[in-house]
């Protein structure tokens, strides 16, 4: 029964609705109490902002695409390296670290959760693995749907509570979180080389359109009563002209959960472009923070792009592809048998290069033009906007006008006239960064019921503490001190202990993995299903008996059990 | 005679891996497939020993004749007895040659050597026990 | 008697996951759906009972403690240690060796330097179009086998994964589906062929070249023959190529071990990227040991490189050709070596065995094998996929959990590698 106590932290808990108070923290074994008696550790918070744990509600840190992108790029691994130094392993890569360095460099930025943003079933043994040498942060996994063959079929059929049973067999089997939606029908059109251009495209060989897949997905997504709604990586990203097809899926979202949102669409600005090719590209930031405004059941992430180099990475195959052709550096493609695809190309984003200033613009505009911060979560997807120890300036850029217009008159000159952002005057509030790098993630994600995301009794004692002076800090004009501040804690803490002081992580930190159990009717159990057993073995390249991953790879784990309406 | 030197696996080797020091692993790994025109040339019958020689060392094989190689090209499979032959230099690639050492072949009267005999030449030492 | 189904072959990169095993009396006694060399393996006999160490030239028996400690003054000793071998142990034995490396200060290789060591280069160099096996079995009409034969080095790719399998879209794959093979002899696999294309060797670079030729429209740029293939051939299979609705290319050593190595890898990938142009179309490597792409990813995970990694300065330094076993051992450099799960005295050249031989060499391995006469130490230790388990990776990345059929007393290569790393802890104080 370890005891901690804080004081004097100066506390900023939106989901508490504290704004800045100061007060005392107690924790008692790995949770947060009322009060504790002769703690066995002390810390005094005086003058520094005490949030609770950050949390990542995208990001590609774990598994097979990830690694790939390790394994490609020996030169992104040169980047970045430290050697083995008291209890921290040695770490190399810059974009794509080793999960060590993952873990660390998260650590050391105050983030004690981190949901991997795309696994495939098939592949889900190989996250897990990754997870374990990810040791500071609880980890989940978003689970891809968008071309499982069982999924389709049953879209087809018209049986959504078919649907909602493959989903629970899936989620259960791979040890997944949420329902992931990579560009809904493309990745299975690519088996053949194709893609598919927006939701109302027919998807070759199974007789439904992108637009189906996403609303029975997220039918049968509320069915399984889910802590997280469905996750879309909306389809056409990247292209000249997509902001339509963005705005003309979110209309067609239906509202059918009240207590979060009912659809989570990842790494918007990729989904916010204008113009009919790249010599008139141009940002509809507005456009589509507008629909987002208009419509609570959606939360979006902004997909932030910073300059410098990185690596691509996502399930859209031929979305990779088509990059490949624009950038001729290198090129990865996996495709996994009844599922879904996967690509990663290294990037470098300049910001001389104007469609590269103008993605920059978007992210920013979105992130100031989307009124409700709990609806805009700030994210880079990294490592595909850029790797995510740039959140720190991404938050003195959304926190300081003059800091943005600073940054802006380094750009290509033509930006100006392509984008908003210049004349939006809107500073993010202490407030509002905290909501959008930890609160919003709690809400969206349906982890506050599991203690995350806050700091009152019941909570998991996951705590953040920056050496930021709120009260003489003016985050308009000391950005530089926002960068800092953000960048490296004086403490993280996970689960009650002290993982990280000043950037040197000083214990592995008992993470766990989350994962969801459905529990559905007989009826549509899968494990029982005899079509469903029969297709598996003869599709598949591995026998069904041997696809589950077994809890003996998820050490410390949560399961998060609900019960389907099905 | 000058031949190219073409390494590789087996079903045969395969399936002694795990018994690398017994009769088939060593009878397998110690032979020399031949275009039988080249044997003609060679002026040896199948199933003759042969002596395999480079800069880097030689081995004592025995021919077979194999009509799917190309005349100039021997095949050895995986093992001890081509390693003889097969110069460590990488070329900066962490990877032998193991597919394109040229070789000098001629009859021989010499017998093969089993691995055991090879590792002991080497210095080895086989286990007595089990 | 008792029947255990849908056991995992720790073979070959195929990994396949079907097989049945028979046991009777805490022995496997038969399997079912193996090919020859997956029932030699399951059926292999004559383990090691018991750790040894060689006293003044011959061997003794020791207990496990004794062998734990050798290896640990073995190992701490050297100013520049080898661990190398990994491919035919689980992913979970795997990590801690790159642990171990970590306050060795040593080099960690696996077998993949003497396999698809220049693929991986090539990939560092242009990336990988890649896919799943079963993504070849349900789509792939036309299957392209490159300098490598799988009848005899993977036997049941073909029933498996390509020729005479099954899939979604091929209900009748040995007639919708074409399969060419491309080597320097007429194999195995070349005689079930629909189209041989028999290279002179040293020849894959330039007909990989004139087939990207082709594709691009420049043949009246092709000689009549190129590396011993007729103009005409080429033409033909760079239209089957370009017309098929989905191919897929497996290549082997053939390409990495002849002249050129990862340039010919390097040529090949650039051939399907354009292919990608006209059609769908992917590549994968024939890995061989049933974990060595493990190997790759474990160490991807852990130091960011697949193999070669060399921990010396503290931070993973990676340089294939230096940092590489073979190339330590022929500079002599290596002052002491662990061997866990390869057989280099086997599979390497002579001068590298020599270099072996003289210095301290510890074999973690279940068999006596070519390494262990002229090693220092062995610690026996459970099969992994018979009375051990773990994690592997098959040829396209997927990750299989090998099962056991069995308990015994021996220990896992993760438990006695752990072992030694507690006591490495232990004694340097960390
Ligand atoms: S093909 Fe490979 S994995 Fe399959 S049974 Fe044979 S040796 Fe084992
Ligand atoms: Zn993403």
């Amino acid at each position: 029964m370890k005891t901690l106590l804080i004081k004097n932290a100066f506390v900023i808990d939106p989901i508490q609705h504290i704004s800045g108070e100061t007060m005392d923290i107690a924790v008692r074994n790995g949770k947060i109490v009322d009060d504790v008696k002769n703690p066995d550790e002390v810390i005094d918070a005086q003058g520094m902002l005490t949030l609770p744990g950050g949390i990542d509600s995208h990001t590609h840190i774990c598994g097979t695409k990830v690694n790939f992108g390790r394994y490609m790029s020996p030169e992104d691994m040169r980047a970045g390296r430290t050697s083995r130094k008291g209890d921290m392993h040695a770490t190399a890569g810059y974009s794509v670290p080793t999960t060590y360095g993952n873990s660390y460099r998260y650590s050391r930025m105050g983030y004690t959760t981190l949901l991997e943003g795309a696994m495939a079933p098939m592949e889900a043994r190989h996250t897990h693995e990754e997870f374990r040498y990810t040791p500071m942060q609880d980890c989940l996994a978003n689970t891809l749907f968008d071309g499982n063959w069982f999924a389709l079929q049953a879209i087809q059929d018209g049986d959504t509570k078919r649907l909602a049973g493959i989903l629970a067999w899936y989620l259960s089997a791979a040890k997944g979180f949420g329902v992931k939606l990579t560009n809904p029908g493309g990745t299975e059109a690519w088996g053949f080389g194709k893609d598919v251009s927006c939701i109302n495209d027919p998807i070759p060989n199974f007789d439904i359109t992108p637009l189906e897949i996403i609303v029975k997905m997220i039918e049968a997504n509320e069915m399984l009563n889910l802590p997280h709604s469905v996750h879309l990586h909306c389809n056409n990203l990247g292209k000249p002209g997509n902001y339509m097809c963005t705005l003309d899926t979110y209309d067609a979202i239906p509202d059918i959960n009240d207590k979060r949102q009912s659809l989570y669409s990842t790494h918007v600005q990729f989904h916010s472009y204008g113009g009919s090719s790249w010599n008139d590209f141009c940002s509809k930031a507005e456009d589509i923070a507008r629909s987002v405004n208009d419509k609570p059941h959606i939360v979006i992430d902004t997909g932030q792009v910073m300059f410098g180099k990185t690596t691509t990475m996502t399930a859209d195959g031929p979305m990779e592809f088509n990059l490949y052709r624009l950038y001729h550096n290198k090129w990865s493609n996996h495709d996994i048998e009844m599922e879904t695809g996967s690509g990663i190309i290294p990037v470098v984003y300049r910001k001389k290069n104007l469609v590269n200033a103008i993605m920059w613009a978007i992210g920013l505009e979105l992130a100031l033009l989307v009124d409700d911060p709990w609806r805009c979560i700030l994210a880079t997807d990294n490592p595909n906007g850029a790797p995510f120890v740039k959140y720190p300036e991404v938050m003195a850029l959304l926190m300081s006008k003059e800091y943005r217009d600073k940054e802006f008159e380094t750009l290509h000159k033509s930006t100006g006239r392509r984008v908003a952002l210049p004349a939006i005057e809107r500073e993010l509030t202490w407030d509002e960064i905290a909501v959008m790098t930890r609160s919003a993630q709690a809400r969206a994600l349906g982890l506050i019921d599991y203690g995350k995301g806050y700091l009152s009794e019941g909570a998991e004692a996951d705590i953040a503490i920056y050496p930021i002076d709120v009260d003489s800090t003016d985050p308009a004009r000391d950005y530089e001190r926002i960068i800092n501040g953000f960048s490296t804690t004086e403490y993280t803490i996970k689960r009650g202990e002290v993982v990280c002081r000043r950037g040197t992580c000083t214990l592995e930190g008992n993470h766990s993995t989350y994962w969801v159990k459905p529990h559905v009717s007989p009826a549509y159990d899968m494990s029982k299903d005899a079509a469903f057993i029969d297709g598996f073995n003869r599709y598949y390249s591995i026998r069904r008996a041997n696809y589950p991953v077994g809890e003996e790879y998820l050490g410390r784990n949560v399961c998060m059990e609900t019960e389907a309406s099905i | 005679m000058k031949f190219i030197l073409n390494t590789g696996r087996t079903i045969r080797q395969g399936k002694f891996t795990e018994n690398k020091l017994g009769q088939g692993y060593a009878e397998e790994t110690s032979r020399c497939y031949i275009h039988p025109l080249d044997l003609l040339e060679l002026g040896i019958e199948e199933g003759e020993n042969i002596m395999v020689t480079n800069v880097t060392g030689e081995v004592v094989l025995v021919a077979l004749a194999d009509e799917g190689l190309p005349k100039g090209m021997v095949f050895v499979p995986y093992g001890i007895h081509c390693n003889s032959v097969i110069s460590p230099c990488t070329h900066g690639t962490g990877m032998p040659d193991y597919k394109i050492h040229e070789v000098e072949i001629a009859p021989t009267s010499e017998d093969r050597k089993t691995p055991t005999e090879l590792l002991e030449q080497l210095g080895g030492v086989r286990y007595a026990g089990n | 008697m008792q029947e255990i189904k849908d056991m995992i072959c720790p073979f070959c990169g195929c990994l396949c996951d079907d097989i049945t095993l028979e046991i009777e009396a805490g022995k496997i006694v038969s399997t079912d759906n193996c090919c020859t060399i997956g029932n030699a393996k399951f059926l292999g006999k004559n383990r090691l009972k018991n750790p040894i160490k060689k006293i003044d030239g011959t061997w003794t028996d020791i207990t496990y403690e004794e062998a734990v400690d050798t290896a640990v003054e073995m190992l701490l000793d050297a100013d520049r240690p080898l661990l190398f071998g990994w491919s035919g142990t689980h992913g979970e034995a795997q990590c801690v060796g790159v642990h171990m490396n970590e306050i060795l200060g040593g080099v960690i290789d696996n077998t993949t330097s003497v396999c698809h060591g220049p693929s991986i280069l090539a990939i560092q160099e242009v990336g990988h179009p890649g896919c799943t096996l079963g993504q070849v079995k349900n789509r792939a009409d036309l299957i392209i086998y490159w300098g490598c034969n799988p009848i005899e080095a993977h036997p049941r790719h073909m029933s498996r994964y390509t020729t005479y399998a099954d899939g979604y879209f091929l209900d009748n794959a040995f007639r919708n589906r074409k399969v060419i093979v491309v080597d320097v002899r007429e194999t195995e696999t070349a005689k079930v062929a629909d189209e041989f294309i028999r290279i002179k060797p040293g020849g894959d670079y330039a007909v990989l070249s004139s087939l990207r030729a082709i594709l691009r429209g420049k043949s009246d740029m092709i000689p009549d023959s190129v590396a011993g293939v007729s103009k005409t051939q080429l033409m033909q299979v760079a239209d089957m190529c370009k017309t098929c609705s989905f191919g897929a290319l497996f290549f082997g050593v053939g390409l990495t071990m002849a002249k050129g190595k990862y340039k010919n890898v390097r040529n090949a990938i650039e051939f399907v990227d354009d292919l990608n142009r006209h059609t769908k179309f992917t590549l994968t490597p024939m890995r061989g040991h049933w974990n060595v792409y493990g190997a790759n990813e474990v160490m991807a995970w852990m130091t960011g490189y697949p193999y070669a990694v060399d921990f010396c300065r503290g931070v993973a330094f990676y340089n294939p050709g230096e940092t590489t076993a073979i190339d330590i051992l022929a500079r002599k450099e290596c002052d002491a070596c662990m061997i866990v799960a390869s057989d280099p005295a086997a599979h390497f050249p002579r001068a590298c065995v020599e270099q072996l031989r003289d210095i301290p060499l510890v074999v973690i391995d279940p068999f006596e094998t070519m390494t262990t006469t002229i090693a220092d130490l062995q610690i026996p230790v459970a099969v992994t996929g018979i009375d051990a388990e773990g994690t592997a990776y098959r040829m396209d990345g997927i990750p299989i959990k090998v099962k056991k059929a069995m308990d015994s007393d021996y220990p896992s290569d993760t438990e006695i590698l752990t072992r030694i790393y507690n006591k490495m802890l232990e004694v340097k104080g960390l």
